[in-house]
C-alpha cells in the first residue's frame, strides 16, 4: 500500500468498490480505527440524530419523523411480538429493534456513491489516483468485526433473556432435559440420547454467532464485489476506454445497483428474524408449542 | 476454536477493531432502547389506550342514545295513549251531552207540544162554549122573534142548555 501520496481522491467512476481486501483496513496513521468504523460511527450518528429529533417532542398527533419512527417501530414491535411472543417481547424488542435498523440503515450506506471509491492509493497528481487502495468509507456491514460485534452483543442479550426467562436450572433442563413429555422408565432410558442432543445443540448454538455474522458479512461484501466487477467490467473485460469505459461503468451496476437494495433489506430482516427465533426456541416454556 | 479464530483472521477478525464495533453496537443499542423504542412505545400505548377509551365512550353514548331514544319512544308512546284516552273519553262525553241535550231537547219540544194541544184544546173548548153560548141567544133571540114573547130566565136556560145539548161541534 503506497501512502506517498496520502490524499483524499477519487477513483474511477466505479462505484462502491469495498477495496481493502476482505479485512477493512485501517486509515492512514490512525493504527486500528478503520474505514468501517468510521461509517459505524457515521451510521450511529445518523440513527440516533434522525431517532433523537423525531421523538424529542412527541406528540398525540405525530409530525412527519415522528410518524415514520412509529411506523418502523410498531411494524417492527408486531414481527418480534408475532415470533417471541407477548411476554418475552419487551425484553427482546430493544435489541432486535437496534439490530434490524442499524443493519439495514448500514447496508444501505454502503450504496451511497462514494462509499468504498473515495480514499487513499498511489497516485500521480492531487485527487488523482490510479487505484483506491484504503477506501476512506466501506460499508460497516463488510465488516467481519463489526458483523461479529452485533452477533456477540445479540447472544450475551440471547443468554440474559433465556436465563431470566428459564432460570439457570431451566435452560439446562431446556437444552438437556427429556422432550415430548416422556414419564418414567423411558424417560431415563433415553436420557444418554437427550444429553447427546444437549451437547450438539451446545455446539450449535456456539457457532449461531458465527454462522450470523458471517452470513451477514458474506452478503454484503460479496454485493460490494459485484458492483466493483461490474463497474469495472467494460474497462477489464470488453476492453473500452475512455468515456465508454465510465459508461460501462455506470450502466453495468444499475441492475445490480437494486439487487443489492433488497439484499441489504433481505439481510437485515434474516438477521433480526433469526435472532427472534433463537430467542423464542430457549424462551419457550415445557407445554408450549415450538 | 482455533479453526475458528483461523476462519475469522482470515476474513478480517482483529480484536481492536471488533472491541470499538462492540461499543458502536451497545452505545446504538443503549441509547436507542432509552431515547427512541422506550419513549416511541410508550407514546403507542397511550394512544391505544385512548382510542380504546374513545371507542368505549362511543359505545357508552351510543347505549345512551339508544335508552334515550328508547325512553323518548316510551313517552310518546304514553302520550299517545292518553291523547287516545282523552280523545275516547271526549267522545263519550260528547256523545252523552249529545244524547242528553236530544233528550232534553226532545222533552222540551213534547212539552212545547204539549202546551200548544192543551192552550189549543182550551181555546177550541172556549170558542166552542163561546159559540154554543151565541148560538143560544140566537136561538133565544129567535124564539123570542118568532113567539113574540118575552122569555124569561128560566125559559132562556131551558132553551140554552136544549140548544147546547142539540148542538155538535
Amino acid at each position: 500500500m503506497d501512502f506517498n501520496l496520502p490524499i483524499l481522491a477519487l477513483d474511477s467512476m466505479s462505484p462502491l468498490l469495498a477495496a481493502g481486501g476482505i479485512a477493512a483496513p485501517g486509515l492512514p496513521d490512525l493504527g486500528w480505527f478503520t474505514n468501517s468504523i468510521l461509517v459505524a460511527i457515521i451510521v450511529t450518528v445518523a440513527v440516533l440524530l434522525f431517532t433523537r429529533m423525531a421523538t424529542k417532542r412527541m406528540e398525540t398527533i405525530p409530525g412527519k419523523k415522528q410518524n415514520f419512527v412509529e411506523l418502523v417501530i410498531e411494524f417492527l414491535y408486531g414481527q418480534v411480538e408475532g415470533i417471541v411472543g407477548k411476554h418475552v417481547a419487551p425484553k427482546a424488542f430493544p435489541l432486535l429493534a437496534t439490530i434490524f435498523i442499524f443493519v439495514i440503515t448500514a447496508n444501505w450506506f454502503g450504496l451511497i456513491p462514494g462509499v468504498g471509491t473515495v480514499g487513499w492509493g498511489p497516485g500521480k497528481a492531487a485527487l488523482t489516483v490510479d487505484a483506491v487502495s484504503t477506501p476512506l468509507l466501506r460499508p460497516a456491514t463488510a465488516d467481519l468485526n463489526m458483523t461479529l460485534a452485533l452477533a456477540l452483543v445479540f447472544m450475551v442479550v440471547w443468554f440474559w433473556i433465556s436465563v431470566r426467562e428459564l432460570g439457570v436450572w431451566g435452560s439446562l433442563v431446556h437444552i438437556f432435559g427429556p422432550k415430548g413429555g416422556l414419564v418414567g422408565a423411558l424417560k431415563y432410558a433415553l436420557m444418554p440420547i437427550f444429553i447427546f442432543v444437549g451437547l450438539i445443540e451446545v455446539i450449535s448454538i456456539a457457532f449461531r454467532p458465527v454462522s450470523l455474522s458471517l452470513r451477514l458479512f458474506g452478503n454484503v461484501f460479496a454485493g460490494e464485489s459485484l458492483l466493483s466487477v461490474m463497474g469495472g467490467l467494460g474497462k477489464d473485460i470488453f476492453g473500452l476506454s475512455g468515456f465508454a469505459a465510465f459508461l460501462s461503468s455506470v450502466i453495468f451496476p444499475i441492475p445490480f445497483y437494486f439487487m443489492e437494495i433488497l439484499v441489504g433489506a433481505l439481510q437485515a430482516t434474516v438477521f433480526t428474524l433469526l435472532c427472534a427465533v433463537y430467542i423464542k426456541l430457549s424462551t419457550t416454556h415445557e407445554g408450549e408449542d415450538h | 476454536m482455533e479453526v475458528v479464530q483461523g476462519i475469522l483472521e482470515q476474513f478480517g477478525f482483529d480484536w481492536p477493531k471488533f472491541i470499538a464495533q462492540i461499543i458502536i453496537v451497545l452505545v446504538v443499542y443503549f441509547i436507542l432502547a432509552k431515547f427512541a423504542f422506550g419513549p416511541v412505545l410508550a407514546m403507542l400505548e397511550a394512544r391505544r389506550k385512548r382510542i380504546e377509551e374513545g371507542e368505549q365512550n362511543v359505545k357508552k353514548i351510543e347505549a345512551e342514545l339508544a335508552k334515550a331514544e328508547e325512553k323518548v319512544q316510551a313517552m310518546l308512546d304514553e302520550a299517545n295513549k292518553d291523547a287516545e284516552r282523552m280523545i275516547a273519553e271526549a267522545r263519550d262525553s260528547a256523545e252523552a251531552v249529545r244524547g242528553q241535550k236530544t233528550q232534553e231537547a226532545i222533552k222540551e219540544a213534547q212539552a212545547i207540544i204539549e202546551k200548544a194541544r192543551e192552550a189549543s184544546r182550551v181555546e177550541h173548548e172556549s170558542a166552542m162554549s163561546e159559540l154554543k153560548k151565541d148560538f143560544g141567544r140566537l136561538v133565544i133571540d129567535a124564539t123570542s122573534k118568532v113567539t113574540g114573547k118575552v122569555l124569561d130566565d128560566e125559559d132562556q136556560t131551558r132553551i140554552n142548555q136544549e140548544t147546547a145539548g142539540q148542538v155538535s161541534l
